[in-house]
């Protein structure tokens, strides 16, 4: 039985008191673990305003984490989440050799920035000008 | 003198959760900005607009800005 690594972001009902998110949150980790899954991080990064209204909402707050699990695990762990109303809405993601290698990045902080260069063009704009 | 900004600094893959930098390749009302603005290479364009599209499924970005009207 091979296992993959995933991301998995969801967003919980805004409505719950604060220990209700972390029930939540605790129900998921160990749902995912109940299917084989081991858990390498758990971010949460709480209550966050969306960029448009999702069911009448404003804002949700947003967990976002990595496992390992096997691929059939996900199909039983998602069809859990969606039976349940506490949670609005999440996204899988299985990782790929691209974005293991961007993850390894990302845990050194070591992502490039992409606007990095823009002051370099300034520089050689000016220089044409001259 | 166009080229790709990703190409060049060696991204491999787009995160949906950089919204900052996804923010730099739409227009003021949420949409993907065309390569022919931006200069991004065919293999960044198709990997930034699923980073768009993920990131708008969770309310990270909007599907429709309304700036103007």
């Amino acid at each position: 039985m091979s296992k993959n690594y995933y991301e998995f972001t969801y967003i919980i009902n805004p409505v719950l008191e604060d220990d209700q998110f972390k029930e939540v949150v605790d129900k998921v980790s160990k749902l995912i673990e109940s299917n084989g899954g081991e858990i390498e991080e758990v971010d949460e990064w709480g209550l966050r305003q969306f960029a448009y209204e999702m069911d009448k909402k404003g804002s949700g707050y947003y967990v976002n984490m990595y496992f390992t699990a096997p691929a059939e695990a996900i199909a039983s762990v998602e069809r859990q989440l969606r039976i349940d109303d506490n949670i609005m809405r999440y996204l899988t993601l299985k990782y790929d050799a691209k974005m293991l290698r961007h993850r390894e990045l990302q845990k050194k902080n070591e992502v490039p920035d992409i606007f990095a260069y823009e002051e370099e063009d300034d520089d050689n704009n000016d220089e044409n000008d001259d | 003198m166009k080229q790709c900004k990703f190409t060049r600094a060696g991204v491999e893959y787009i995160d949906y959760k950089d919204t900052d930098t996804l923010q730099r390749f739409t227009n003021d009302q949420g949409k993907i900005l065309p390569r022919r603005v931006t200069g991004t290479s065919a293999k960044h364009q198709r990997q930034l607009t699923t980073a768009v599209k993920r990131a708008r499924f969770l309310a990270l970005m909007p599907y429709v800005d309304e700036n103007i009207r």
